[in-house]
């Protein structure tokens, strides 16, 4: 492999490599603002100045290829300069709000004026100031807070294939924006926040909730179709404040769709069921765990019984419904439900250009590789029991008597004679096996809602009634 | 001196006449070029030619035209592009502008032997907006061209097929950079492109370009016809061959557009012979050799010979040969914002230094000339210049930072007149 | 939507497609073509722009804005864009300017209330030895001075 050197330090690098991967592999972060590695490179924002022995001038390490023998220096007083002059022309009509900006804390303009610029401030120029558009329900936008990196019009055109975001005029005057107040289309909204560099366009959702620096953060997988996004979930104080994608450069590269992003909503919504229900005459009233579990337990020891499990559940959770299925009872029929359009892995395919699947649970392959079979046509049994994860759609349900166990809203489980409430994605543990293949693990980040259990312990509940009821 | 010149343009221009193939062809040796070409010349014998010309471009960055050409792949399976940039952007300058309208002819044979050299097919000329006759009249030029079998299927049987499209830009200084220039001629805004890739390997739609000015496109039948060598020999001054069109303005007598043999006359010279001396009778103060953007100098430095080199020996540069002329009457302050202004006006905004700084240098500048500034500022706009120049991602950061570091090192006084409040704008 | 674009600017493209290998290098000559038409290009022709590109209109409208020749706003009868740029201010464009708005009683960037003048401030035109130079709608009147200038507008009055 070919070799440069970065501060004196040798590195190895592969060819067309930039100086910005090649540096960070020396262990030298290299400011940046306009690059990013999943856009085009326009070296625009003038940050990441390198010294390059034999150049000159000063060179952008975002659009400098390594090369054999290429002697790069990032710490010399040239670089220090020209750095330091290009954040003084970013301040220069930056509104300095960080007090009010839901990006201080994670925002690179702060730090890399923290680690770049100078304290001394030279300009006495009025700041420049627009008047912002709404762009639609994800992002909210603030110009004045803008430091033109286009990053946003790249990943429109480069990602989301959709040319809305665009630089209007030009020169001091470009206006970065949607036009005529337009609304964004694209289902990728969110991403326009995440690679922001700075306010600019921020998350709607996540307006005034939390100081970023506050929350806590979960490595986890999404897991809003099968394609299974790498993402983070933020939270504090067991609430999810946002997700946010998470580096996967063989699965979602930097991104993920709105969909995926938002998807933690129902989770913490007040219509989740987090506490045991029976149905009496009255609809369907607050039981305790042993009554619900016991109803359960009486209902499948007999006549004709089948487990709906969604393909939204883990394989671990899977696999222990299938083995709690015949040590209850032989005879048990179970059947996977998960949209009702795409019931086999050979039915899933992408559903658009970008990311999205059109299995819209995150387990299909991996219950198919478990070898449970896909429901088809209608729920049909004396007894049904749905064990669900949350985005499996229940399919029409023809039963005597039916329980739910798992994650439903009151709507979704009004017909349910019992319902033994779950956990969520954003509450457990759990393997994922995404489109490809590839197994996946769900993280923890926030403690169960209300009652909830998760469904190893409900099926133990199960079998230890049964036993008790055996050895009565 | 300039009565003996030889000189291959200015005898033609001025009669509207002219413009004619009629005339081209009776009068300028017109197509005689391209048939020496097509009579057995491979495309690398033209290039040869050409680099043996010692012909520097004539749009401001004067690299080797037959350098240039030379870079373009010959195995690529792509089209090829000869794009001719016909921008003129840079204040002061006209010279293509009277090619465009007297002699059209000669630059569309330089088209037709360069693109035959480089392998393109369809060679574009991006005119700048504003020259809304001078396209018509390309365009007319390049019908006649057609009609008479110059251009399209098949030139002089040869099997060579070329169309020429005549593309008008719509008010941009910026496209007057070339790849700036490509975007615009591929439908974007014209930002300037990060280089590497040049457009030699990857220009016009993502295809391997040859940009060349008008200017130099039009001295390519000369080169041609005359022998590179002959060619070479115009120049008087080792690495610039041929002649070059001045375009001088400003405080002079006779303003207009002249031709000299490179390298043949000093620029104090070129004023008096040419422009017949400062207007009035004032004194000079200073000139602006090669465009705006060009560093100024004082009325002691003009004893320079006007070429490339020497222009570059003493801090300045030719760039596209525009020569203006200032009287000791001008306010340097006030001249110095106006600069300013335009590349704060023309800056696209895409990079840092240039969107910022340039706004900035215009608004100290203002304040300086509006007795609103603080002594520091002078020195402020001279570091935020710096911070500028060789910064951005093309030239217009340092055409932008060149003039005020200039004016600054010649002409501080004035400026710290104001800051003084010894001197207040009228 | 209803067609804003005369069947003559379809034509005129028709006649261009073939001279580039793609249809997005005919924003610039298509805007052209539709300003000449128009006068002006308002949303809704820049919208037929787009669509006749195969393009979304916000790549339309980025283009448009970042060159100064297209109007998106609607200007006078008359565009009178007069160059203060260095050569033509060193021949005294300024006083040029400062006459236009009076005669026309307007500032620069404003047209005139019945919509006959529109008067701006040009960068470079480009003929700098025959300073001062003023775009008079697709013209350059040269060697300018207040009398031409006068002329001009007093033509230009009476060609109403």
């Amino acid at each position: 492999m070919p070799k440069c050197f970065v501060d004196g330090k040798e590195v190895e690098f592969a060819l067309g490599e930039n100086l910005v991967k090649v540096a960070k592999r020396a262990g030298v972060e290299i400011p940046v603002f306009c690059y990013h590695p999943g856009l085009s490179v326009v070296a625009q924002c003038r940050m990441c100045y390198v010294e390059v022995e034999k150049m000159p001038k000063l060179q952008t390490a975002c659009s400098t290829m390594a090369a054999e023998g290429m002697v790069v220096k990032t710490q010399s007083e040239a670089v220090k300069k020209g750095r330091q002059g290009t954040m003084e022309f970013l301040l220069l009509n930056h509104p300095l709000d960080c007090p009010i900006c839901d990006k201080a804390g994670e925002c690179d303009l702060q730090d890399n004026s923290f680690g770049h610029g100078s304290a001394n401030m030279r300009h006495s120029e009025e700041r420049r100031t627009y008047v912002d558009v709404d762009m639609g329900s994800v992002i909210q936008k603030n110009m004045n807070r803008c430091i033109h990196c286009t990053r946003c019009i790249r990943f429109g055109d480069e990602i989301a294939g959709i040319h809305e975001m665009v630089a209007i005029k030009r020169g001091n005057n470009i206006d970065i924006t949607t036009i005529d107040g337009k609304q964004l289309k694209t289902e990728y909204a969110g991403n326009y926040s995440d690679i922001c560099p700075t306010g600019s366009l921020t998350l709607k959702d996540f307006r005034f909730k939390k100081r970023a620096w506050m929350l806590k953060k979960t490595a986890t997988v999404c897991e809003g179709c099968s394609k299974g996004c790498n993402m983070e979930i933020q939270h504090e104080g067991n609430v999810v404040y946002r997700c946010v994608p998470r580096e996967n450069l063989e699965i979602n590269k930097y991104w993920m769709c709105d969909e995926g992003r938002f998807n933690y909503r129902y989770t913490q919504d007040e219509t989740r069921v987090v506490d045991p229900t029976l149905r009496g005459a009255e609809g369907a009233k607050q039981a305790s765990w042993q009554d619900v579990v016991a109803s359960i337990e009486v209902k499948i020891r007999n006549g004709d019984v089948l487990f709906l499990v969604g393909t939204d559940l883990t394989n671990e959770e899977l696999s222990a419904i299938r083995e709690a299925a015949s040590a209850l009872r032989s005879g048990i029929k179970i059947r996977t439900f998960g949209n009702a359009d795409v019931t086999k892995s050979s039915e899933d395919g992408p559903a658009d250009n970008i990311l999205k699947m059109k299995s819209k649970t995150g387990n299909l392959l991996g219950a198919e590789k478990l070898g449970l079979e896909p429901l088809t046509g209608e729920a049909k049994a004396e007894t049904v029991v749905v064990f669900r994860g949350g985005r499996a759609v229940l399919p029409k349900i023809d039963s005597k008597w039916t329980a739910g166990i798992g994650v439903f809203n009151r709507e979704e489980s009004a017909g349910f004679d019992g319902v033994l409430p779950g956990l969520a994605f954003t509450e457990k543990e759990g393997t994922l096996v995404n489109h490809a293949g590839f197994e996946q693990r769900l993280a923890r980040a926030v403690r169960p809602r209300g009652g909830c259990k998760p469904v190893s312990e409900i099926l133990m509940l199960l079998l230890n009634t049964k036993s008790k009821a055996g050895q009565a | 001196m300039s009565a003996e010149q030889n000189t291959l343009f200015i005898q033609h221009f001025w009669k509207d006449s002219n413009r004619t193939l009629e005339y081209y062809l009776k009068n300028m040796n017109g197509y005689e070029a391209a048939k020496k070409v097509f009579a057995g010349m491979t495309p690398d014998q033209v290039i040869d030619e050409v680099k043996k010309a010692n012909i520097r471009g004539r749009g401001g960055a004067g690299f080797p035209m037959g350098m240039k050409w030379s870079f373009i792949p010959k195995n690529s399976d792509k089209p090829k592009y000869l794009v001719c940039n016909a921008d003129e952007s840079e204040p002061g300058t006209c010279k293509d502008r009277q090619i465009m309208r007297y002699t059209p002819h000669v630059l569309i044979e330089g088209l037709l032997i360069g693109s035959f050299a480089i392998g393109c097919h369809h060679a574009y000329v991006y005119i700048r907006g504003e020259y809304v006759r001078e396209a018509e009249l390309l365009k007319a030029a390049i019908d006649e061209a057609r009609a008479a079998g110059y251009l399209g299927k098949n030139i002089f049987g040869s099997g060579y097929d070329l169309e020429i499209t005549v593309h008008r830009g719509a008010g941009a200084y910026i496209c007057g950079e070339e790849t700036g220039l490509l975007n615009s001629l591929e439908g974007k805004r014209g930002e300037p492109r990060v280089k590497p890739p040049f457009p030699a390997v990857s220009g016009a739609f993502s295809c391997p370009t040859a940009v060349n000015n008008v200017e130099s496109i039009a001295n390519v039948p000369h080169i041609i016809r005359m022998g590179g060598e002959a060619f070479a020999g115009l120049g008087k001054i080792d690495k610039s061959g041929g002649t070059r069109l001045i375009s001088l303005s400003g405080h002079v007598q006779k303003p207009g557009v002249y031709e000299m043999q490179a390298g043949s006359m000093t620029l104090r010279q070129i004023i008096d012979q040419f422009g017949g001396g400062l207007l009035n009778g004032r004194r000079l103060k200073a000139v602006i050799p090669g465009g705006s953007s060009s560093p100024v100098l004082t009325a002691d430095e003009i004893d320079v010979v006007y070429d490339v080199e020497p222009l570059m020996k003493i801090g300045t540069m030719m760039g596209s040969a525009a020569i203006m002329v200032i009287n000791e009457d001008t306010d340097m302050v006030k001249l110095l914002l106006r600069i300013t202004k335009f590349y704060a006006h023309e800056s696209c905004g895409q990079c840092t230094p240039c969107r910022e700084g340039c706004h900035w240098m215009e608004s100290i500048l203002h304040k300086i000339l509006h007795g609103e500034a603080r002594p520091a500022d002078i020195d402020l706009l001279v570091d935020v210049a710096g911070n500028i120049g060789g910064k951005t991602l093309c030239a217009l950061g340092d055409a932008a930072a060149m003039p005020v570091q200039s004016f600054l090192k010649k002409f501080r006084p004035e400026f710290e007149a104001y800051v003084k409040g010894l001197k207040r704008h009228a | 939507m209803e067609k804003q674009l005369s069947q003559k600017f379809y034509e005129a493209m028709k006649d261009l497609e073939p001279r580039y290998p793609n249809k997005k290098a005919l924003i610039l000559p298509a805007l052209h073509q539709a300003q000449a038409e128009c006068g002006w290009l308002p949303p809704e022709v820049l919208a037929e722009v787009a669509a006749y590109i195969g393009v979304h209109e916000a790549q339309i409208r980025e283009v448009a804005s970042f060159y100064t020749m297209y109007n998106l706003k609607p200007v006078g009868k008359n565009h009178l864009r007069i160059c203060t740029n260095v050569a033509c201010c060193l021949r005294g464009a300024d006083e040029l300017m400062s006459y236009a708005e009076r005669k026309l009683g307007i500032a620069c960037g404003e047209t005139t209330p019945d919509g006959m003048f529109t008067l701006s401030e040009e960068e470079c035109l480009g003929a700098c030895t025959t300073a001062p130079v003023m775009m008079a709608n697709d013209d350059y009147v040269e060697n300018l001075d207040i009398n031409g200038l006068n002329d001009w507008i007093e033509r230009a009055k009476n060609e109403r």
